[in-house]
């Protein structure tokens, strides 16, 4: 009923009659009854006591249901099912914005129940859907520490290139695929991905990582080498300074002057 | 204060001296044996008590060339002889030296400094009445003050620590003003500076913290704490790690012909064989980065005392976020409401 004056009948109010007080009064109050007195009660409630009263009733935060047991092959398999149905929801309402995160856990619980081929499916998928991948390289990194996680080693080269190519601009890509290919022992591969993120100059960074990266084997002259491309593709006075604190470092005081000098030109 | 009202009432009763240990007791009545004890403590005391300290301040035993002569509570001691003599010997040397004596005079100024070693350390200068022993006491008396004055001090900022921070909302600067002032308060005084030349007493050292902190950039928080630099840093950080095997280097290098390839070799399609040893290592690595990330953000202390201003616990953590966000802007009318009405301003 949209009334919304109460009823009348024999001095009671239909509390029903009126959505505004059904859900606050419990209680019929006879109209009849008038305030008489309207002096504010001695004991007057405040607000903070309201709110600890409410706080005292409160219901327990996320009440979990039952703890499921699985016994068998048809029951995991049901529970997977509904698992997956709840995950593909939360995919579906997360793709509208650009957060990854709905697809990675999809995907890590993929991992936990140990199916890979599920799992790459739905990175694939995320990484073709949405937004994610070409904004941010989360994506890509869980997509490839996955690969990794599960000792696939092609598929995880793989994903860095890809990645790579698509966002070179930003470093953190750059620097977990070197840092993946020095762990495996492959330092050819590794001084090539070097080579190919040089070709894009990515900044006193980067060159100066690269840098690092051949003194650790003990090759100086291609230390050397990687900080004549830095100065001659960097022509800032910070590239000079660094190229020179790196010969000076070397005991190599002539040469440190040489770089000086020409940072001076 | 209170022994003495006492006396006074139980001398009126019976002979009980003031300096008594039992003088508290209204029933005590000393005797031969109480006149003795007292005698004893009365010498005990004085040998103990060294006689700077029954000496009023203006009469200390400063020694000018001391450099905390400045300071007016300040009483030399054995230490402060010492250093004298040496910084004495230091300066003394120096100048020795760059007359370019021989070394004759070398060795007859060393004599001469340990002379006067000897002369400063054992010069009596403030302490006419103190032996070597009472002296000794004395600075082992120091250090045992200072001990204690540390751990007390100690004691006092854990325990602030450990507990829950108290209301900060309406807390002004005023008390962190009146804080600073009772801790160096005596200090301004002493050397006639004001509250804003509070400055003046830093030291060199703890001046040079100051200047760092300046200087250093302030930590990225929010939204910037993965930005390119943290990230980098945390790059160099692994490659600590990073276990250089350089024989099977060496030995991949004889194998390969293109050992050194640059951006457009061809070898990097072919499929290289990775020893399983790596590829645990590789899993390894990304596990234990995992376990490091649990604990990149802290659990909060739970503040008990604090005022319970939600209903729910999802309420509770909105309430935090908006503090965060505007609680330094509504922290006026907060207090204005508290107090129920606004201040004149």
């Amino acid at each position: 009923m949209a009334v919304a004056t109460p009823r009348r009948v024999g001095g009671v109010v239909e509390a029903a009659s009126d959505p505004s007080l059904s859900a606050l009064t419990e209680a019929r109050l006879p109209r009849v009854t008038r305030v008489k007195n309207k002096s504010p009660a001695e004991v007057q409630i405040t607000a903070e006591q309201i709110i600890r009263e409410a706080r005292e009733r409160r219901e327990p935060e996320h009440p979990r249901g039952p703890a499921r047991k699985i016994a068998g092959a048809d029951e995991l398999a049901e529970y997977r099912l509904g698992e997956r149905k709840k995950f593909e929801d939360a995919v579906r309402r997360a793709a509208s914005c650009g957060s990854p995160s709905a697809w990675v856990r999809y995907a890590e619980w993929e991992e936990r129940q140990g199916d890979l081929h599920r799992a790459r499916s739905v990175y694939e998928r995320a990484l073709s859907s949405s937004a994610a991948a070409q904004r941010g390289h989360t994506l890509w990194v869980r997509y490839a520490e996955f690969e990794m996680r599960s000792r696939c080693v092609s598929h995880a080269r793989n994903v860095w290139n890809r990645a790579v190519a698509l966002l070179p601009r930003v470093d953190q890509l750059w620097l977990k695929y070197v840092h993946m290919e020095e762990t495996l022992g492959a330092v050819a591969n590794a001084r090539q991905v070097f080579d190919r993120w040089m070709a894009w100059r990515p900044g006193a960074a980067g060159w100066s990582t690269y840098a690092k990266f051949e003194l650790r084997y003990g090759e100086v002259d291609h230390a050397r080498a990687v900080y004549e491309r830095f100065v001659t593709e960097h022509p800032h006075p910070e590239a000079f300074i660094r190229y020179a604190k790196f010969e000076a470092k070397r005991g190599e005081v002539e040469r440190a002057r040489g770089g000086r000098s020409r940072g001076r030109r | 204060m209170g022994k003495e009202t006492v006396a006074t009432v139980a001398e009126a009763n019976a002979k009980s001296l003031p300096e008594c240990i039992n003088s508290s007791n209204p029933f005590h009545e000393c005797s031969d044996y109480c006149v003795r004890k007292i005698a004893e403590a009365r010498q005990r005391l004085d040998d103990e008590v060294p006689d700077s300290w029954k000496r009023p301040p203006e009469e200390r035993t400063l020694h000018p060339d001391c450099i905390n002569a400045s300071n007016p509570y300040h009483d030399c001691s054995e230490y402060c002889f010492k250093r004298i003599a040496d910084a004495k010997a230091g300066s003394e040397r120096a100048q020795k030296e760059d007359a370019g004596k021989s070394d004759a005079t070398e060795q007859q100024s060393e004599d001469n400094e340990a002379g006067k070693q000897e002369d400063a350390g054992g010069a009596d200068d403030g302490y006419p009445q103190m032996t070597e022993k009472q002296r000794k006491l004395f600075e082992l008396q120091l250090k045992m003050n200072e001990a204690r004055k540390a751990n007390q001090q100690a004691m006092v900022a854990e325990k602030k620590r450990m507990e829950p921070r108290g209301e900060s909302r309406g807390v002004s600067k005023q008390k962190w003003l009146e804080d600073r002032k009772k801790k160096i308060g005596k200090l301004l005084d002493s050397n006639g500076l004001d509250m804003s030349k509070a400055y003046m007493l830093d030291t060199q050292e703890t001046a040079e913290v100051k200047y760092k902190k300046w200087e250093k950039e302030p930590a990225p928080h929010g939204w910037d704490v993965f930005n390119q630099k943290t990230l980098y840093d945390a790059y160099k950080k692994r490659t600590k790690n990073i276990e250089v095997d350089m024989e099977a280097y060496n030995k991949a290098k004889e194998s390969d012909p293109e050992f050194y390839r640059d951006a457009s070799s061809l070898q990097y399609g072919k499929v290289s064989k990775v020893p399983e040893e790596n590829i645990d290592k590789m899993v390894k690595e990304l596990k234990d980065r995992e376990a490091k990330r649990q604990s990149f953000s802290r659990r909060r202390k739970f503040n008990e005392d604090k005022d319970i201003d939600s209903i729910n616990d999802r309420n509770e953590h909105f309430n935090k976020k908006i503090e965060r966000a505007f609680g330094k802007y509504t922290l006026e009318i907060k207090n204005n409401l508290e107090r129920g009405t606004a201040l004149p301003d």
